[in-house]
């Protein structure tokens, strides 16, 4: 799976977790909690995005990414690792 | 238990969803018809190799008000909740009122079991992935959240519970919270209570639940007070009625549905399922003594009547023996199904619907009367005004309540 794969997985769970945000043009540089994320609803997209890429790490190794491109790169990196 | 300087206390909206209808005007045709939704019930987590017959919400129907996100997460229980306090709600036009105001009773514990089932079915290998919503609504009172949050209610909210009685102890604790002044309106709920697989099994091994008996013939298992009943059939239903103090209610385009006249509550002193005779003739008497009624007064029941062999003749002998046998009695849960934890609420909403079109709904199945002696209802609608009515409940663990609603 490829950071772009990464990025539309942590997209689709984001409009699942919060329907408002369909149709809506995700960028990298996009905060979750800007799009109206709260933590459960952070930690829900987070956990449902480990369980697609079948990703078991602890939760604090996430916890640095700042916007959500951040995100997929710790997510990538941590995928090549596992 | 007894309260002085009472406040006269209405109720100005409700909100039902059941298995023969969604929203007062389905339910109170589909009542009124004697419709039924029994058959052996599909939910998953409701059989594992059984085949229990049971009365399940064919569909919701969210309306669009409400929060997508909230309904996402929320368990069957929640949304079934959600939806029908929303009809309440706006029942009683509540937008119009001081939220801080409001209070919330929800009758029901224990109430989520078939979903935390499938949790844990699907969770128990790869507990890892486990939402992080389940650490919010495995609790009961994950229900108060939910409410709460959709409509603002700002006074206070819990659950409690008390078996089968839970829903009308919540009316009676949200009649409490009106009579001392904590807050102006109180909304009491009966929650559905969604049962898994093995409460079904445990229910039906305890000799509460009714047997495969009519397993061919569904439609014909629930069989309230009649002869052939041997145990409740389920139904998933949930009702929630708005209650508020008469004095201070400057709303005058509510129209209430009923005065609330008395009440009572108490216990056996039994942990058991069987029911007590004593019980069930002292808070009937209780709650006739500080309605200020005499049992002649009263012309209309709606019992427990599960359909439970030792439930059924104890409450008819119970109902005879305080001099109510005039009144006229039918069985809600003939069309319903037992709803457990709601049952109490949707058999208060279905008397005041029954009040409003001075209609009494027939008792399905009700061929061969246990006891001739009663006023029972049978087969087909009865035309009635009724005046005084007398609702009863009784939960395991010997807890006994009542509440007389009193046409306006």
């Amino acid at each position: 799976m490829n950071k772009e794969d990464i990025f539309k997985l942590i997209v689709c769970h984001s409009c699942e977790v919060i329907p408002e945000l369909e149709g809506h043009e995700f960028k990298p540089s996009e905060r979750l909690l800007d799009l109206g994320a709260n933590s459960l609803d952070r930690a829900e997209i987070i956990t449902m995005t480990m369980e697609t890429l079948s990703l078991n790490i602890p939760r604090v190794e996430l916890f640095g990414a700042r916007n959500i491109g951040e995100l997929v790169e710790v997510l990538y990196a941590k995928l090549q690792s596992a | 238990m007894q309260n002085y300087n009472q406040p006269e206390l209405i109720i100005t909206g409700l909100g039902i969803t059941s298995a023969i209808g969604q929203g007062k005007t389905a339910f109170t045709s589909a009542m009124m018809e004697g419709q039924n939704a029994f058959r052996v019930m599909e939910r998953p987590g409701r059989q594992k190799g059984t085949s229990f017959l049971g009365a399940e919400i064919p569909s919701l129907t969210p309306s669009g008000k409400l929060n997508k996100r909230l309904l996402r997460t929320a368990s069957f229980t929640g949304q079934v909740a959600l939806i029908t306090l929303q009809e309440a709600w706006e029942d009683a036009n509540l937008d119009e009122v001081d939220p801080s105001r409001i209070g919330l009773v929800i009758g029901g514990s224990n109430i989520q079991q078939r979903e935390l089932m499938q949790i844990y079915e699907t969770y128990s290998e790869r507990a890892d992935f486990i939402r992080p919503t389940y650490g919010i609504s495995f609790m009961d009172s994950d229900l108060c959240g939910l409410c709460t949050e959709q409509f603002g209610i700002g006074g206070f909210a819990y659950t409690l519970g008390g078996a089968s009685a839970s829903g009308q102890l919540a009316i009676i604790q949200a009649i409490q919270a009106l009579q001392t002044g904590k807050v102006d309106i109180c909304i009491a709920m009966g929650a559905l209570m969604d049962l898994s697989y093995l409460e079904c099994q445990a229910l039906r091994s305890l000799g509460a639940m009714g047997t495969d008996r009519y397993a061919n013939e569904p439609a014909r298992a629930c069989r309230p007070f009649d002869k052939n009943h041997d145990g409740f059939i389920y139904g998933e239903c949930c009702g929630a009625v708005v209650l508020e103090r008469a004095d201070s209610s400057m709303r005058h385009q509510v129209k209430p549905y009923a005065r609330i006249s008395g009440w009572a509550m108490n216990m056996d002193g039994n942990r058991n399922p069987n029911p007590s005779y004593e019980g069930e003739v002292r808070v009937i008497k209780t709650a006739l003594e500080q309605a200020k009624l005499s049992a002649h007064e009263i012309d209309y029941i709606n019992p427990h009547g599960t359909g439970s062999i030792i439930g059924d003749e104890t409450e008819l002998r119970a109902i005879g023996d305080c001099q109510l046998s005039h009144a006229y009695i039918n069985a809600t849960k003939s069309i319903t199904g037992h709803g457990l934890s709601a049952a109490g609420t949707v058999e208060v909403i279905a008397t005041l619907l029954q009040i409003k079109e001075s209609r009494l709904h027939p008792t399905r199945n009700l061929e061969n009367p246990i006891e001739t002696s009663c006023n029972l209802v049978l087969g087909q609608s009865v035309s009635h005004v009724i005046k005084h009515a007398l609702n009863l409940s009784i939960g395991f663990g010997g807890i006994n309540t009542a509440i007389c609603l009193q046409k306006i």
